[in-house]
């Protein structure tokens, strides 16, 4: 053993981190909902820039580090770009709401089917899937191109991107379960529903993917209420239109508040409009059109066979004017009606044409 | 005593069931925010929930029924028969839930007193508690006006 003495070394301990921080002495309060994201939007950091300047990803509010790298190129950093007045709320929702597509779907219902039926509600577990994983797909893009200065915005569609992922799994879960097994698939991912992930302005990309996307889709999950030949069907559809209604809420309060907050942007909104009522209410990518496989699935659902179809095909006749009806109210909501008066719009033409 | 439907006393009966249930208030039926109207009959009601209870159910005039994010408007006999296909069934069959009953309509059952579909979608959003609520309905002996 050496006998050289042991010396100790002395650091200094460097706590200089300890007052490097953001605003302190926050005290937010749970309310009747628990601590919510609202109820943390207190001091500076519930303030919201216009524009950010954020390229480091810092949290909002914390302090900065002048050495931190610019790790994130944010393409959406003005606020009326991406921004919503309830965005907090529909997060919290979202949290609150969310259900298993293993056990809360009483799967224990689903009873064997005559084969067209069964087959045509696999083409269309085959349909959602394909449209599921756009609905999924695109947020997720957006979320990493946006400054974390907003980061309500981006949670809310963080959540979308878990809904969307239960709903290709509550589908492909359907289709597997009662003999049957997914169809070909429709094609829809390769028109307009696809071209959603063409938008370069994330407006754009609301417009097409929540006002006339989700809103077309979710009139179609209500209608499994109707066509669900069973509870599990039943309640799958029914909790998929929940989901489905707050990702519309997002695009309906997003551009109300765009609307409002850029009143000369309205023009290219309605360039958008045009495109989605020009391919999506109408095409092959809405079951509830004049012309997919999927209507034709749908009538068969709906009329309860083959031999039924003409029957269905009313009923689906009655659903969509229900779609284009609440589509053209959504628009208006968002504070876009104008062109179902003044005769830009052709939805009033196709909604008068379903009688 | 039993109450009578359609009646202040029946919708609270049915409130304190809901309420006392927690197994109500998750998968895909949590927390709900919103006023919503029902126009039964003659009668108005207006339905608060918050967070994860309907925290309010009291009788409503006309005036107040604007308060409604959104009104849900059946004939009374329709209404009848949704409750009781719910005691019949211990909860709605497959033709008696809201949302189906709506979609057999040639106009939705609900409304937005104030022309806003977002307020409105709120019968979609969160259709499940109110199914919920409804089936409820089940656990409380009901007997029917006979208007």
């Amino acid at each position: 053993m050496s006998e050289a003495p042991v010396t100790q070394q002395e650091y200094e301990l460097d706590t200089s981190w300890m007052s490097t921080m953001g605003e302190w002495g926050m005290r937010a309060e749970p309310g009747k909902r628990g601590l919510t994201l609202e109820d943390i939007r207190i001091g500076s950091y519930g303030e919201l820039p216009e524009i950010s300047d954020n390229m480091s990803g810092h949290p909002r509010g914390s302090a900065e580090r002048p050495d931190a790298y610019r790790v994130g190129g944010y393409g959406v950093r003005t606020l009326a770009e991406i921004w919503l007045d309830n965005a907090t709320f529909l997060y919290e929702e979202a949290l609150q709401r969310q259900w298993s597509s293993a056990t809360d779907i009483p799967w224990e219902t689903v009873e064997p089917l005559p084969d067209e039926v069964e087959e045509a509600e696999c083409l269309l577990c085959t349909f959602f899937n394909e449209v599921e994983f756009v609905a999924g797909d695109v947020p997720a893009r957006w979320i990493a191109q946006t400054t974390p200065d907003y980061l309500e915005p981006r949670h809310v569609l963080l959540a979308q991107v878990m809904d969307e992922a239960r709903h290709m799994d509550v589908f492909r879960k359907r289709a597997l379960a009662n003999g049957g097994g997914l169809m070909r698939m429709s094609g829809a991912t390769s028109g307009f529903v696809g071209s959603i992930d063409l938008a370069r302005d994330f407006t754009e990309m609301s417009t097409r993917l929540h006002i006339s996307g989700e809103g077309a889709v979710l009139t179609m999950f209500r209608m499994g209420e109707l066509f669900g030949q069973n509870e599990a069907e039943k309640r799958m559809y029914r909790l998929c239109a929940q989901d489905e209604a707050r990702h519309v809420a997002f695009g309906v309060m997003h551009l109300r508040y765009l609307n409002e907050a850029c009143p000369e942007r309205r023009e290219e909104i309605h360039a958008y409009l045009d495109e989605a009522e020009a391919q999506i209410m109408a095409g092959l990518q809405n079951p509830a059109g004049t012309q997919a496989e999927t209507s034709e699935a749908l009538a068969i659902l709906l009329g309860g066979s083959k031999s039924q179809y003409d029957e269905g095909h009313k009923k689906l006749l009655v659903i969509r004017r229900r779609q284009l009806k609440e589509y053209m109210q959504r628009v208006k909501t968002a504070g876009f009606g104008d062109r179902f008066e003044n005769g830009r719009s052709t939805i009033p033409a196709q909604h008068a044409a379903a009688y | 005593m039993m109450p009578v439907f359609p009646s202040h006393a029946w919708f609270q009966a049915v409130r304190e069931v809901y309420n006392g249930d927690a197994s109500l208030h998750s998968g895909g039926g949590g927390a709900c925010d919103t006023t919503a109207g029902l126009k039964v009959g003659d009668d108005g009601y207006l339905m608060v929930f918050e967070g994860l209870e309907c925290a309010d159910v009291r009788p409503a005039g006309e005036g107040e029924m604007s308060e409604a994010d959104f009104i849900i408007e059946m004939p009374l006999a329709l209404w009848k028969e949704m409750v009781a296909n719910v005691q019949e069934n211990g909860k709605a069959d497959l033709d008696h839930t809201l949302n189906s009953i709506d979609l057999q309509q040639e106009e939705s059952i609900a409304y937005s007193p104030a022309d806003d579909q977002y307020r409105q979608d709120l019968f979609y959003r969160y259709n499940q508690n109110f199914q919920d609520f409804f089936d409820a309905s089940s656990r409380v002996e009901t007997i029917f006006d006979q208007a």
